[in-house]
Protein backbone atom coordinates (compact mmCIF):
# COMPACT_ATOMS: atom_id res chain seq x y z
CA UNK A 1 0.00 0.00 0.00
CA UNK A 2 1.31 3.24 -0.95
CA UNK A 3 0.41 7.03 0.23
CA UNK A 4 0.70 9.91 -1.99
CA UNK A 5 0.60 13.18 -1.05
CA UNK A 6 -0.53 15.82 -3.38
CA UNK A 7 -0.43 19.45 -2.96
CA UNK A 8 -2.97 22.06 -4.24
CA UNK A 9 -2.63 25.06 -2.05
CA UNK A 10 -3.15 28.27 -3.28
CA UNK A 11 -4.67 26.12 -6.36
CA UNK A 12 -8.14 27.27 -7.68
CA UNK A 13 -11.06 25.09 -8.46
CA UNK A 14 -10.94 23.32 -10.91
CA UNK A 15 -7.21 22.79 -10.66
CA UNK A 16 -7.16 20.33 -7.53
CA UNK A 17 -9.85 17.80 -8.67
CA UNK A 18 -8.03 17.73 -11.76
CA UNK A 19 -4.71 16.77 -10.40
CA UNK A 20 -6.69 14.37 -8.32
CA UNK A 21 -8.20 12.82 -11.53
CA UNK A 22 -5.23 12.30 -13.39
CA UNK A 23 -2.80 11.31 -10.06
CA UNK A 24 -5.90 8.50 -9.20
CA UNK A 25 -5.45 7.06 -12.26
CA UNK A 26 -1.55 6.36 -11.65
CA UNK A 27 -2.48 4.69 -8.41
CA UNK A 28 -3.22 0.98 -7.61
CA UNK A 29 -5.84 -0.44 -6.15
CA UNK A 30 -5.46 0.12 -2.45
CA UNK A 31 -3.67 3.07 -2.29
CA UNK A 32 -4.34 6.41 -0.46
CA UNK A 33 -3.44 9.57 -1.94
CA UNK A 34 -4.09 12.49 0.50
CA UNK A 35 -5.01 16.05 -1.47
CA UNK A 36 -3.90 19.33 0.93
CA UNK A 37 -6.26 22.01 -0.33
CA UNK A 38 -6.96 25.62 1.16
CA UNK A 39 -9.72 26.47 -1.75
CA UNK A 40 -13.11 26.24 0.39
CA UNK A 41 -14.46 24.78 -2.97
CA UNK A 42 -12.38 21.79 -3.68
CA UNK A 43 -13.18 20.93 -0.23
CA UNK A 44 -16.48 20.16 -1.98
CA UNK A 45 -16.40 19.00 -5.15
CA UNK A 46 -12.90 16.86 -4.26
CA UNK A 47 -15.02 14.67 -1.98
CA UNK A 48 -18.08 14.78 -4.36
CA UNK A 49 -16.07 13.14 -7.07
CA UNK A 50 -14.41 10.67 -4.91
CA UNK A 51 -17.75 9.06 -3.83
CA UNK A 52 -19.40 9.31 -7.19
CA UNK A 53 -16.09 7.11 -8.39
CA UNK A 54 -17.13 5.06 -5.77
CA UNK A 55 -13.69 5.48 -3.60
CA UNK A 56 -13.44 5.83 0.23
CA UNK A 57 -12.93 9.23 1.25
CA UNK A 58 -12.44 11.21 4.65
CA UNK A 59 -12.19 14.91 4.82
CA UNK A 60 -10.32 16.80 7.76
CA UNK A 61 -9.91 20.10 8.74
CA UNK A 62 -6.00 20.52 9.40
CA UNK A 63 -6.16 24.10 10.01
CA UNK A 64 -8.14 27.17 9.67
CA UNK A 65 -9.23 26.91 5.57
CA UNK A 66 -6.51 24.34 5.16
CA UNK A 67 -8.18 20.71 4.16
CA UNK A 68 -6.63 17.36 3.85
CA UNK A 69 -9.04 15.06 1.37
CA UNK A 70 -7.66 11.30 1.73
CA UNK A 71 -9.21 9.20 -0.74
CA UNK A 72 -7.98 5.26 -0.82
CA UNK A 73 -8.28 4.15 -4.40
CA UNK A 74 -10.54 1.13 -3.34
CA UNK A 75 -11.84 -0.02 -6.73
CA UNK B 1 -18.25 9.80 3.60
CA UNK B 2 -18.73 6.36 1.27
CA UNK B 3 -19.11 3.28 4.06
CA UNK B 4 -17.96 4.98 7.40
CA UNK B 5 -15.11 2.94 7.97
CA UNK B 6 -11.89 5.28 8.54
CA UNK B 7 -9.19 4.79 5.76
CA UNK B 8 -6.07 3.45 7.39
CA UNK B 9 -2.62 5.94 7.00
CA UNK B 10 1.09 4.77 6.96
CA UNK B 11 1.86 5.81 10.86
CA UNK B 12 4.53 8.74 10.20
CA UNK B 13 1.59 10.69 9.10
CA UNK B 14 -1.83 9.13 11.03
CA UNK B 15 0.20 10.14 14.10
CA UNK B 16 1.39 13.59 14.14
CA UNK B 17 -0.47 15.90 16.42
CA UNK B 18 -2.61 19.18 14.47
CA UNK B 19 -1.03 22.49 16.37
CA UNK B 20 -4.89 23.28 18.04
CA UNK B 21 -7.13 25.48 16.50
CA UNK B 22 -8.25 28.97 17.59
CA UNK B 23 -11.81 29.21 19.09
CA UNK B 24 -13.14 31.56 16.26
CA UNK B 25 -16.41 32.46 18.33
CA UNK B 26 -15.35 35.86 19.94
CA UNK B 27 -14.83 37.10 16.60
CA UNK B 28 -17.95 35.48 14.83
CA UNK B 29 -19.46 37.95 17.95
CA UNK B 30 -17.42 40.70 16.97
CA UNK B 31 -18.49 40.39 13.19
CA UNK B 32 -22.28 40.25 14.15
CA UNK B 33 -22.51 42.89 16.52
CA UNK B 34 -20.41 45.30 14.01
CA UNK B 35 -22.91 44.12 11.08
CA UNK B 36 -25.65 45.11 13.59
CA UNK B 37 -23.80 48.63 14.11
CA UNK B 38 -23.22 49.25 10.62
CA UNK B 39 -26.77 48.40 9.82
CA UNK B 40 -28.31 50.92 12.74
CA UNK B 41 -26.03 53.81 11.58
CA UNK B 42 -27.00 52.94 7.68
CA UNK B 43 -30.26 53.17 8.64
CA UNK B 44 -30.31 56.62 10.13
CA UNK B 45 -28.73 57.56 6.71
CA UNK B 46 -31.28 56.08 4.51
CA UNK B 47 -33.87 53.37 4.79
CA UNK B 48 -32.49 51.51 1.48
CA UNK B 49 -28.35 51.51 2.75
CA UNK B 50 -29.70 49.34 5.57
CA UNK B 51 -31.23 46.92 3.77
CA UNK B 52 -29.04 46.60 0.54
CA UNK B 53 -26.23 46.55 3.59
CA UNK B 54 -28.31 43.63 5.14
CA UNK B 55 -29.42 41.49 1.97
CA UNK B 56 -25.43 42.04 0.85
CA UNK B 57 -24.53 39.99 3.64
CA UNK B 58 -27.06 37.29 3.43
CA UNK B 59 -26.84 36.69 -0.18
CA UNK B 60 -22.62 36.65 0.05
CA UNK B 61 -22.86 34.21 3.58
CA UNK B 62 -25.59 32.16 1.18
CA UNK B 63 -23.35 31.76 -1.22
CA UNK B 64 -20.71 31.22 0.60
CA UNK B 65 -22.63 28.49 2.52
CA UNK B 66 -24.06 26.86 -0.50
CA UNK B 67 -20.63 26.86 -2.96
CA UNK B 68 -23.22 28.15 -5.39
CA UNK B 69 -20.48 29.19 -7.95
CA UNK B 70 -21.86 30.00 -11.69
CA UNK B 71 -17.95 29.16 -12.75
CA UNK B 72 -18.76 25.79 -11.90
CA UNK B 73 -22.05 25.42 -13.30
CA UNK B 74 -20.57 26.44 -17.19
CA UNK B 75 -16.98 25.00 -16.75
CA UNK B 76 -17.59 21.43 -14.78
CA UNK B 77 -19.52 19.93 -17.59
CA UNK B 78 -16.23 20.16 -19.52
CA UNK B 79 -13.80 19.69 -17.43
CA UNK B 80 -15.10 17.52 -14.96
CA UNK B 81 -18.33 15.87 -16.33
CA UNK B 82 -20.15 16.93 -13.32
CA UNK B 83 -23.44 19.09 -13.47
CA UNK B 84 -24.96 18.79 -10.03
CA UNK B 85 -23.93 23.29 -10.25
CA UNK B 86 -25.20 23.36 -13.68
CA UNK B 87 -28.50 21.85 -12.69
CA UNK B 88 -28.33 24.08 -9.05
CA UNK B 89 -28.31 27.27 -11.60
CA UNK B 90 -31.23 25.93 -13.56
CA UNK B 91 -33.34 25.50 -10.34
CA UNK B 92 -32.27 28.74 -9.74
CA UNK B 93 -33.46 30.18 -13.09
CA UNK B 94 -36.42 28.49 -12.82
CA UNK B 95 -37.32 30.16 -9.59
CA UNK B 96 -36.16 33.44 -10.74
CA UNK B 97 -38.10 32.67 -14.01
CA UNK B 98 -41.62 32.28 -12.06
CA UNK B 99 -40.54 35.10 -9.54
CA UNK B 100 -40.34 38.26 -11.86
CA UNK B 101 -42.92 37.33 -13.77
CA UNK B 102 -45.01 37.32 -10.96
CA UNK B 103 -43.78 40.61 -9.71
CA UNK B 104 -44.14 42.29 -13.34
CA UNK B 105 -47.16 40.59 -14.36
CA UNK B 106 -48.54 42.18 -11.17
CA UNK B 107 -47.42 45.63 -12.34
CA UNK B 108 -48.42 44.83 -15.66
CA UNK B 109 -52.21 43.56 -14.74
CA UNK B 110 -52.89 47.17 -12.41
CA UNK B 111 -51.99 49.40 -15.59
CA UNK B 112 -48.80 50.41 -13.98
CA UNK B 113 -45.29 50.55 -15.63
CA UNK B 114 -43.53 47.29 -15.68
CA UNK B 115 -40.52 47.31 -13.56
CA UNK B 116 -37.25 46.36 -14.27
CA UNK B 117 -37.93 47.04 -18.15
CA UNK B 118 -34.42 48.48 -18.29
CA UNK B 119 -32.90 45.14 -18.21
CA UNK B 120 -34.66 44.06 -21.66
CA UNK B 121 -31.80 44.97 -23.61
CA UNK B 122 -30.85 44.43 -27.36
CA UNK B 123 -29.93 40.84 -28.18
CA UNK B 124 -27.06 40.20 -30.87
CA UNK B 125 -24.24 38.45 -31.84
CA UNK B 126 -22.27 41.03 -29.40
CA UNK B 127 -24.28 38.88 -27.01
CA UNK B 128 -22.52 35.54 -27.37
CA UNK B 129 -19.38 37.17 -28.04
CA UNK B 130 -19.20 39.36 -24.79
CA UNK B 131 -20.60 35.90 -23.06
CA UNK B 132 -17.56 33.31 -24.52
CA UNK B 133 -15.25 36.14 -23.09
CA UNK B 134 -16.79 36.71 -20.03
CA UNK B 135 -17.03 32.69 -19.65
CA UNK B 136 -13.34 32.13 -20.47
CA UNK B 137 -12.10 35.18 -17.83
CA UNK B 138 -14.31 33.85 -15.18
CA UNK B 139 -12.72 30.35 -15.58
CA UNK B 140 -9.02 31.87 -15.84
CA UNK B 141 -9.84 34.35 -12.89
CA UNK B 142 -11.82 31.40 -10.86
CA UNK B 143 -14.69 33.32 -10.46
CA UNK B 144 -17.25 35.52 -11.59
CA UNK B 145 -18.19 38.55 -10.02
CA UNK B 146 -19.53 37.47 -7.19
CA UNK B 147 -17.51 34.18 -6.88
CA UNK B 148 -14.46 36.82 -7.14
CA UNK B 149 -16.22 38.91 -4.15
CA UNK B 150 -16.88 35.63 -2.02
CA UNK B 151 -13.51 34.15 -2.56
CA UNK B 152 -12.14 37.15 -1.52
CA UNK B 153 -13.90 37.24 2.07
CA UNK B 154 -12.03 33.48 2.31
CA UNK B 155 -9.12 35.64 2.02
CA UNK B 156 -8.42 33.88 -1.16
CA UNK B 157 -4.87 35.25 -2.60
CA UNK B 158 -5.54 34.50 -6.29
CA UNK B 159 -9.31 35.88 -6.11
CA UNK B 160 -7.85 38.84 -4.60
CA UNK B 161 -5.64 39.44 -7.88
CA UNK B 162 -8.79 38.66 -9.72
CA UNK B 163 -10.64 41.42 -7.86
CA UNK B 164 -8.19 44.24 -8.21
CA UNK B 165 -8.29 43.26 -12.42
CA UNK B 166 -11.93 42.75 -12.18
CA UNK B 167 -12.39 46.55 -11.28
CA UNK B 168 -9.67 47.95 -13.65
CA UNK B 169 -11.78 45.75 -16.83
CA UNK B 170 -14.92 47.09 -15.70
CA UNK B 171 -13.72 50.48 -15.31
CA UNK B 172 -12.30 50.56 -18.55
CA UNK B 173 -15.52 48.90 -19.78
CA UNK B 174 -17.66 51.20 -17.81
CA UNK B 175 -15.50 53.93 -19.97
CA UNK B 176 -16.01 52.61 -23.51
CA UNK B 177 -19.80 51.62 -22.68
CA UNK B 178 -20.94 54.41 -24.70
CA UNK B 179 -19.30 53.31 -28.30
CA UNK B 180 -19.90 49.72 -28.03
CA UNK B 181 -23.29 50.26 -27.62
CA UNK B 182 -23.48 52.43 -29.91
CA UNK B 183 -22.06 50.68 -32.35
CA UNK B 184 -22.59 47.23 -31.89
CA UNK B 185 -25.16 46.41 -29.30
CA UNK B 186 -28.24 48.67 -30.38
CA UNK B 187 -27.86 46.72 -33.62
CA UNK B 188 -29.91 44.18 -32.02
CA UNK B 189 -33.87 43.00 -31.55
CA UNK B 190 -34.86 43.76 -27.72
CA UNK B 191 -36.86 41.00 -27.41
CA UNK B 192 -39.23 40.83 -24.30
CA UNK B 193 -41.34 37.76 -24.12
CA UNK B 194 -44.40 38.53 -23.05
CA UNK B 195 -44.76 41.00 -25.44
CA UNK B 196 -44.53 37.68 -28.18
CA UNK B 197 -45.79 34.73 -26.69
CA UNK B 198 -48.25 36.14 -23.67
CA UNK B 199 -47.48 35.77 -19.85
CA UNK B 200 -48.52 32.60 -19.32
CA UNK B 201 -46.79 31.20 -22.74
CA UNK B 202 -43.29 33.07 -21.92
CA UNK B 203 -43.22 31.51 -18.73
CA UNK B 204 -44.26 28.06 -19.71
CA UNK B 205 -41.79 28.48 -22.58
CA UNK B 206 -39.20 29.65 -20.87
CA UNK B 207 -39.54 26.68 -17.68
CA UNK B 208 -39.56 24.49 -20.89
CA UNK B 209 -36.45 25.00 -21.95
CA UNK B 210 -34.48 25.01 -18.21
CA UNK B 211 -36.38 21.72 -18.09
CA UNK B 212 -35.11 20.23 -21.14
CA UNK B 213 -31.56 21.91 -21.00
CA UNK B 214 -31.65 19.97 -16.63
CA UNK B 215 -32.55 16.89 -18.23
CA UNK B 216 -29.74 17.09 -20.79
CA UNK B 217 -27.04 18.14 -18.20
CA UNK B 218 -28.19 15.14 -16.07
CA UNK B 219 -28.04 12.65 -19.01
CA UNK B 220 -24.79 14.06 -19.84
CA UNK B 221 -23.31 13.50 -16.34
CA UNK B 222 -24.51 10.06 -16.12
CA UNK B 223 -23.46 9.17 -19.53
CA UNK B 224 -19.89 10.52 -18.82
CA UNK B 225 -19.31 10.00 -15.13
CA UNK B 226 -17.05 6.87 -14.91
CA UNK B 227 -17.82 5.80 -11.46
CA UNK B 228 -21.32 4.60 -12.51
CA UNK B 229 -22.08 4.80 -8.50
CA UNK B 230 -25.72 6.29 -7.98
CA UNK B 231 -24.85 10.27 -6.38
Amino acid sequence: MKEVILDCMGEACPVPLIKCQNKIAELEIGDVMIVQIDHSCAMKNVPEWANKEGYNCELEEVDDGEWEVIIEKSR
Amino acid sequence: MSEGTSIRRSSSRAGTTRKPKKNQLPIALAVVVLIIAVGIFASTRSANAAIFWITGIAFGFVLQKARFCFTASMRDPYLTGGTSITRAVLIAFALTTIGFTAIKYGYAVKGLAIPGMSYVVPISGATAVGAIMFGTGMVIAGGCASGTLMRVGEMFHMNMISLVFFIVGSLLGANHFGWWKLNFISNGPKVFLPDYLGWFGAVAAQLTLIAIIYIIAAVYEKRRGGGGAAH
